[in-house]
């Protein structure tokens, strides 16, 4: 019965990771196929030692931070808010849900018309009130804090989702209970409610860190990584010194290093989850 | 019921999928391209050859990046499934030198001088002298853009020079407006915008030996010019650049000609660029050329006509007609036709700018040359590091990209 499931995991998955380990070996050019050559742990050592990526790396890890926990407490706290509710629980769910359901491109360029100096309508209404517009995307004091900003509008939803269905499970009779006994709603939230939906909390940060660190999509159309590689991401570096420009063995050292990075924070989540558990 | 249900289902099937092919006998002519007003011209003028020559042409129109991967990937088949491939100037050395081109002289194609010589040069390899591999499909030369209400108003002449251009820049800010736009975003739009300034000072990338000399006296007096025009003026993403000039906001920007330019309407004033430093300075090269190319892939399995089809796509009676519909010539004699030129006032510039245009720096890795100058310029335009700093640095990115 488990043979299909090893055939699909063997063709989508051990296949071309095997082909990508391969590959990150070698000088594969997409190219120059003929001229493809063993340089063992060449790539790597020249990755690791390219200052822009540790600049990407870096930036990654520090958006990663703050994205997760960022859109982790906002989710929480729409979540306990929202179930709250007596009624319109389900208008606001949809309502909060919009944004997650947008392709990032699309995000993205939403984001950089309202972000726009000349005619968006984020500066036309800091003008509004005498204030002078920001050139949000291409100052570096601005440009990071922006993509961030973005996408925690997009994922928060998400994090609110998989608490709010976390919130859904946990038992009334708990509530109740502590109420005969006299509990606060502060303790009531810390000794009933988080310690119920703490698989659900865990899964949300072991998501979206898996999902940040692949950020992409908006960092290539809002600012290629500028200004002065100030948003620039490790898919971002590997897009523009590997990919873009047929170095496939670079490339899949790229995303070796990449995948290596998840695995050990993914690992780190999931060894908690199963102690929690 | 089922059984009808499925007869139905069985023979819509065949009629889409006979849809999908030619009729038979009948050859298929791919071409990838670049999306968007080209393929429009492709489209305007491709009925003719199919008829004359029994084939359909299919075009494919991508996305740049997209187009990049998909002539990638398919020069790995030992039959292609592209016969004809668009391909952006810089790519050039890229494709030459890993074969993914036919060479057309091989092929007995021989040269016309009536493609811009600078156009014609680009699809050579080596650049300018080799044997041809492409033909100039698309003319795109930048140009210097300018609000002419506002030089009326301040009696601007168009400036033939950057110290001019900066005097302007000055004034204009002091009234409270924009006097010049840079697009200073990192990567290629930066560089795009800085290298005709370089140019203009006499610097380059590379030397003749392709020697790093990014931190020459001119790329730094070129880079400290970039920041002064920054600081009487605005660092603005394209869009915003053309909103700006067009509207009078701003005085002045360089660009694309596709940017402000929109069949016979221009949003804005335009002019070559400025080749030279200040009045007394000897004048360079300055507009930076972007060609699009077409070439016959080396694998297509229909190379003849692939070579026949290319010779119309790009001869003086196509280029006419291509032109109403978003095409930009490339001939010489297309740009200076009386009956276009009343139509679109902005073809002898074009041709103009193409003559004396530069084309960037003629390496297989100029990608990754452009990422490495791209962050280096950017950081400096944002004050993170000094001009020295920069330059010095995007010397040691770009050696090291080199050294592959």
């Amino acid at each position: 019965m488990s043979l299909p499931t090893i055939v699909v995991l063997a063709i989508l998955t051990i296949f071309p990771l095997g082909y990508t380990i391969y590959y990150s070996f070698t000088n594969f050019n997409m190219l120059k196929p003929k001229a493809i050559k063993f340089i063992g742990l060449g790539n790597f050592e020249k990755i690791l030692a390219d200052p822009y990526f540790h600049q990407a790396l870096g930036n990654t890890l520090k958006f990663m931070v703050l994205a997760v926990i960022i859109e982790t407490v906002l989710g929480l706290l729409t979540a306990l808010l929202i179930n709250s509710l007596e009624s319109g629980q389900k208008l606001l769910r949809t309502l909060v849900l919009l944004p997650v359901v947008l392709p990032p491109v699309t995000v993205a360029l939403i984001w950089r018309i309202m972000l726009s100096n000349n005619y968006g309508i984020i500066n036309k209404m800091l003008e509004a009130f005498g204030a002078a517009p920001v050139n949000w995307l291409n100052d570096v004091r601005t440009a990071f804090y922006c993509i961030l900003v973005i996408d925690v509008w997009q994922y928060m939803p998400f994090a609110f989702l998989l608490i709010y269905a976390s919130l859904q499970a946990v038992p009334k009779s708990q509530y109740e209970a502590a109420k005969i006994d006299g509990a606060s709603a502060l303790q009531q939230l810390f000794f009933i409610t988080i310690p119920n939906i703490m698989g659900g909390i865990i899964l949300v940060v072991l998501l979206r860190s898996i999902d940040s660190i692949r950020l992409f999509d908006k960092v290539n159309i809002l600012t290629r990584g500028g200004p002065a590689n100030t948003t620039a991401t490790i898919t971002q570096y590997i897009y523009n010194y590997g990919v873009g420009n047929y170095r496939i063995g670079y490339s899949s050292a790229g995303a070796i290093i990449m995948t290596l990075i998840v695995l050990l924070i993914s690992s780190l989540y999931v060894s908690r989850a199963f102690k929690i558990e | 019921m089922n059984k009808k249900i499925l007869l139905s289902i069985g023979i819509l099937a065949v009629l889409l999928l006979a849809a999908g092919f030619a009729p038979a006998g009948q050859e298929t002519l791919t071409i990838a391209a670049r999306g968007g007003s080209h393929v429009d011209a492709m489209n305007a003028v491709k009925g003719e050859f199919e008829a004359a020559n029994n084939v359909t042409i299919e075009i494919l129109g991508l996305e740049a990046a997209d187009l990049k991967q998909k002539i990638g990937l398919d020069s790995l088949n030992s039959t292609g499934e592209l016969d004809l491939i668009m391909i952006d100037d810089p790519w050039m050395p890229e494709f030459a030198e890993s074969g993914v081109m036919a060479n057309l002289t091989e092929m007995g194609y021989v040269e016309d001088e009536d493609f811009a010589a600078a156009s014609r040069a680009i699809g050579k390899d080596p650049y300018g002298e080799g044997d041809v591999y492409a033909l100039p499909f698309s003319g795109n030369v930048m140009l210097f853009f300018y609000n002419k209400a506002l030089f009326d108003s301040y009696g601007f002449d168009v400036p033939t020079d950057w110290a001019t251009v900066l005097s302007y820049a000055e004034k204009v800010k002091a009234d409270g407006k924009i006097g010049y736009v840079i697009r200073g975003q990192q990567g290629n739009p930066i560089v795009s915008d800085y290298l005709p300034i370089l140019w203009s000072y006499g610097g380059n990338v590379f030397d003749q030996e392709m020697n790093v000399i990014i931190n020459s006296a001119e790329a730094k007096s070129a880079l400290e010019l970039y920041m002064k025009l920054l600081e009487n003026g605005a660092n603005f993403e394209k869009n915003d650049i053309v909103a700006s000039v067009s509207d009078g906001k701003a005085a002045m920007s360089l660009g694309w000609p596709s940017w402000y330019i929109s069949g016979e309407t221009a949003a804005a004033a335009y002019a070559p660029i400025p080749g030279k430093v200040d009045q007394t300075a000897e004048t360079n090269g300055s507009g930076m050329i972007g060609n699009w190319m077409m070439a016959v892939t080396a694998n297509s399995g229909k190379k003849e006509l692939a070579l026949q089809f290319l010779e119309f796509v790009t001869s003086a009676e196509s280029q006419k007609i291509e032109a109403s519909f978003g095409g930009v010539p490339t001939r010489a004699s297309v740009l200076t036709d009386a009956e276009l030129t009343a139509k679109y006032p902005y073809f002898p510039t074009l041709l103009e700018a193409t003559n004396n245009s530069v084309v960037r720096p003629r390496t297989p890795l100029w990608s990754n040359v452009e990422t490495a100058l791209g962050t280096e310029l950017s950081s400096a335009i944002s004050g993170v590091k000094t001009v020295d700093q920069a330059l010095a640095d995007a010397v040691a990115a770009i050696e090291a990209v080199m050294e592959e």
